[in-house]
């Protein structure tokens, strides 16, 4: 568990950022490298979009926190509050417009809609997709990946399968051990339980939560999602607003602040 | 969704009303039709065919389009025999039962189509052989061995020999056709076809073919496709369950429906697209196909399942070759 357990949202006062060696890509994104147990860092991150007059529209406004290593994190919030556009970035899909990001390598997203994702027509191969760029590698070492891959997330008998015989929650985890076969460090997962039934989507879940026990402090996973009751598998989770980081710190102390806020809510209709 | 009496659930778009309209019961089709296209890899239960070199699979099949277009009849409909009897030995029965039923339907159906137009409509004048009644010369005589051209003749329609040969021709050509690209995708998963054909292509790299690029578009192709039909689908059951009185509109607004669907679909389509190639780079591709390995585990291939297929196509083939001089 994570040592501090709340902290407000206003950085750069909210915690101190030790050995930090900040550079520029050539790709314009920041990066800023730590030598203690962290995955995932941010830092000040803002991003905006402009529309057709010109007008810059912000869509995540000075975001920091930090996830330590070998912990399952949730990113929470309402709906267009940036989750997705902050996974994003961490991912390296979108540049932000100013900040720092620190993520772990080798990283993977998976994304929220498991059509989009997976790529081949036969789980096996899809699963093996990721790993193309490694030149390096023979067949034998990538089948067993595969399998390893399969294993994790309790798809093994079905490496032959057509894909679109599969459940949604059957491709979600096949897209999850693509990103798992690559032996990345940190999984950026983007709502995936969304098009899930309440079954699939404690499967997967513990699917993600099994796998970060396993592989004990080698795998972080950082999963946005609005359902309140994932929280529990969760070791800690970070709330956002407006593009804002209103909360982070651990999952317990983030869901009492969400019940509050529920709460709160209700009271104000109710009066 | 509905639920039945007995806890189920029921299929609650064919319960909406139909007013009767085409444009309703074509958007309806379209939702209620299956989301998985025909020919999908079965994976179980394993046959001896799933155990056969993809390679000499595309040598049958190409094998298959060759020789019922060349042969003689009774090897044409021998092989209909055999690709059905095959089909009833590999497929599950629900499968090779609405298979059949349908190719059978299809080719029923060209064959006596054909078998009837192809000389329906007879010339008055032949050009080799001109009526008596314009070289006032007598008949020819019949043929003494009972030959006729006409083989069966119903009111102005008349089966001839021609049109047999047409029409079994074209039958049996689309049933062992369909049917032999049905087997062989039901046995051979799309990754293990597109090596062999990767296999087949390869030497063509020697003088420039893009074999990795046409391979992959190949995979990414067989891999959407799916998403299309699901896309379709959805689409369409959308404009259903919105429940349009298509009477009130006009053949104008009705049309603007359907432009508003393909719209939509193609709309979807792309963002599909997008977001998949996205995905792509987010797992580590280029752009260049060349570079990107894609991993084939073709299955075990059985070496007494490969010999014995190589043997049954040369047998096959030397049959048809035959046929033509002992069957003219």
């Amino acid at each position: 568990m994570n040592g501090h357990c709340l902290f407000a949202a206003s950085p750069p006062r909210l915690f101190p950022l030790r050995s930090i060696s900040s550079s520029v890509s050539p790709s314009g994104s920041y990066r800023i490298k730590f030598s203690d147990n962290v995955a995932v860092e941010c830092r000040n991150l803002c991003f905006s979009v402009s529309t057709r007059q010109g007008i810059s529209v912000p869509i995540l406004r000075d975001c920091s926190f930090r996830i330590p290593s070998g912990q399952l994190w949730m990113i929470l919030g309402p709906n267009g509050c940036g989750k997705s556009t902050l996974l994003k970035i961490l991912a390296g899909v979108v540049n932000p417009s100013s900040g720092t990001v620190f993520v772990e390598k080798p990283k993977n997203f998976v994304f929220q809609n498991p059509d989009h994702q997976v790529v081949m027509p036969t789980v096996e191969a899809d699963v093996a997709f990721g790993l193309g760029k490694y030149h390096d590698m023979n067949q034998e070492e990538v089948k067993s990946r595969v399998i390893k891959a399969l294993e994790a997330v309790g798809m093994r008998d079905y490496m032959q399968r057509p894909i679109q015989t599969l459940s949604g929650g059957q491709k979600q985890r096949i897209a999850i051990a693509g990103a798992l076969a690559e032996a990345c460090k940190v999984l950026l997962l983007d709502e995936l339980t969304t098009f899930l039934d309440e079954s699939d989507q404690m499967g997967v879940i513990k699917a993600v939560k099994d796998l970060i026990n396993a592989k004990k402090g080698d795998v972080t996973a950082l999963w946005v999602t609005h359902r309140l009751e994932e929280l529990k598998y969760a070791d800690g989770a970070v709330y956002m607003e407006n593009g804002r980081v209103v909360r982070h710190g651990d999952a317990a102390t983030i869901s009492d602040f969400i019940k509050a806020k529920q709460s709160s809510y209700i009271d104000q209709i109710g009066s | 969704a509905t639920v039945d009496g007995d806890g189920k659930t029921g299929n609650w778009v064919n319960r909406l009303p139909i007013p009767g309209l085409g444009a309703e019961n074509v958007f309806r089709l379209i939702s209620s039709a299956t989301g998985s296209p025909i020919g999908q890899f079965i994976s179980s239960p394993v046959t001896f065919l799933h155990s056969v070199d993809p390679r000499i699979k595309l040598v049958w099949l190409l094998t298959l389009v060759v020789l019922p277009a060349r042969a003689n009849l009774v090897v044409r409909l021998g092989l209909v025999l055999c690709t059905a009897l095959l089909s009833i030995l590999v497929l599950p029965r629900q499968v090779w039962i609405d298979q059949l039923a349908r190719v059978s339907l299809l080719s029923g159906i060209l064959f006596i189509t054909l078998g009837l137009g192809s000389d329906g409509a007879p010339p008055m004048l032949q050009s080799r052989t001109p009526p008596s009644s314009i070289t006032s010369l007598p008949n020819l005589p019949m043929s003494l061995s009972g030959y006729s051209y006409m083989l069966l003749k119903l009111g102005p329609l008349q089966f001839t020999r021609k049109g047999l040969s047409v029409g079994s021709t074209a039958a049996c050509l689309t049933f062992i056709i369909f049917q032999s690209a049905s087997i062989c995708l039901a046995t051979t998963t799309p990754e293990q076809l597109a090596l062999a054909l990767r296999w087949f292509l390869f030497p063509l790299t020697y003088i420039g073919v893009p074999v990795s690029e046409i391979i992959l578009t190949l995979l990414l192709s067989l891999r959407f496709i799916n998403l299309v039909f699901d896309e379709v689908r959805s689409v369409s059951l959308g404009i259903v369950s919105r429940r349009v009185n298509w009477q009130q509109l006009t053949v104008l607004e009705t049309l603007d429906i359907f432009a508003s669907f393909i719209r939509r679909i193609f709309k979807n389509i792309f963002r599909h697209a997008e977001q998949i190639s996205q995905a792509m780079i987010v797992r580590g591709f280029r752009g260049e196909s060349s570079s990107h390995k894609i991993y084939f585990f073709s299955g075990s291939s059985n070496k007494f399942a490969d010999f014995a297929s190589v043997l049954c196509l040369i047998g096959v083939i030397s049959t048809a070759l035959l046929s033509e001089y002992f069957l003219v």
